[in-house]
């Protein structure tokens, strides 16, 4: 199960709202490599892992993605508040959103695509599995870069320097973890069966 | 787990098997007994580990983290996780598992301490305060602490 705490894991305190820096960041909330996707995925893929370290890792940074999920509305739902209807006109990409979410927190891409399950996958073997979390965080890490290269502000750029650098450690441990997999496969042909659903491991490679 | 030769690499390296089946990805092991920063370098960095500190060329230095024991308790919590992580991978590491239990203590004692300034950071310790709107009052993790409260 899980329970709430009371606190983000890394803090949030933006001075200066600025709703176009939010009609971007709002990627990381419901975009195709956001924070949303990142904590399905992982928290879907571990029940089809057979390895405790597996299980272990997916629980474990799938639940940190949660809480960079609740960082990154804290982001937008700050650089949002106290807005003038004059801020909203000035601003044609964060006014395409207000339309339809007023200052609320909704999880869709910069684009205006709605979250969806198609960004990501649980394909019940391991070593897709892992290989595709690997990439995730390295696709989450691009878009951290790229709003690091859109935004001025300090405060916002401070919790996103934080966040990419989580992606970073996320894929060495992902790395790990495939590697540990791997070393539980037949060592001649780690592609001969899928420790997940073939319950029998084949007498040789 | 890690394979690989025993000569230690540096700290910005890690170990791979010497003879790797083809078609396999790999990331190199992170070795035991990586150096570490204090826990709130590790929060202003992201990270725990200098060797695993790889910032992107527009990351221009941020603003300062706050001060206060809510930030002491989110440096503590934050080491507790990613020490967390390198042991999901590192089960064996003994060292790295003793700092884990030294630093779930301390966050232990933060956590005390936030929620006696501050009131219960978890529903359920709302029972050891005298109102339950205690764990209600403003602000939320996610406010611009008062200045945005009413």
């Amino acid at each position: 199960m899980f329970i709430y705490e009371k606190k983000l894991q890394f803090p949030v305190k933006i001075a200066t709202p600025n709703p176009k820096l939010a009609a971007f960041i709002i990627s990381q909330y419901g975009g195709p490599d956001g924070e949303l996707g990142a904590s399905m995925r992982y928290l879907s893929q571990r029940y089809a892992m057979p390895y405790a370290e597996a299980k272990g890792l997916l629980t474990d940074i799938g639940t940190e993605e949660l809480g960079h999920l609740e960082m990154v509305a804290a982001i937008v739902h700050q650089l949002t508040r106290n807005l003038t209807d004059e801020q909203v006109k000035a601003d044609p990409a964060f006014a395409s959103y207000f339309v339809d979410h007023t200052a609320g927190v909704y999880p869709t891409a910069a684009s205006g695509f709605p979250w969806t399950a198609a960004s990501m996958q649980s394909t019940g073997d391991v070593i897709a599995d892992l290989t595709e979390d690997m990439a995730a965080e390295q696709k989450a890490r691009k878009t951290y870069d790229n709003i690091l290269r859109l935004s001025d502000d300090p405060d916002v750029n401070n919790v996103i320097r934080f966040l990419r650098q989580r992606e970073i450690v996320h894929y060495q441990r992902f790395g790990e973890c495939l590697r540990m997999v791997q070393e539980k496969q037949d060592q001649k042909n780690v592609y001969l069966y899928n420790p997940a659903f073939d319950k029998n491991r084949p007498a040789k490679g | 787990m890690e394979n690989g030769s025993t000569t230690r690499c540096s700290d910005k390296s890690g170990t791979l098997p010497s003879c790797a089946p083809l078609a396999t990805g790999y990331v190199p092991f992170q070795q035991k007994t990586p150096q570490r920063y204090d826990q709130c370098d590790a929060l202003s960095n992201g990270t725990l580990f200098p060797g695993l500190n790889l910032p992107f060329h527009l990351a221009v230095p941020g603003s300062k983290l706050p001060a206060g024991n809510r930030a002491d308790l989110q440096a503590l919590c934050f080491v507790v996780a990613e020490l967390g992580l390198y042991l999901d991978t590192h089960p064996d590491d003994a060292e790295a598992f003793a700092l884990f239990k030294q630093f779930a203590q301390m966050a232990k004692d933060a956590k005390a301490a936030v929620e006696k300034d501050n009131g219960p950071l978890m529903q359920k310790n709302t029972a050891n305060f005298d109102s339950y709107h205690s764990w209600l009052k403003d602000p939320w993790p996610w406010n611009y602490e008062e200045n945005e409260v009413k």
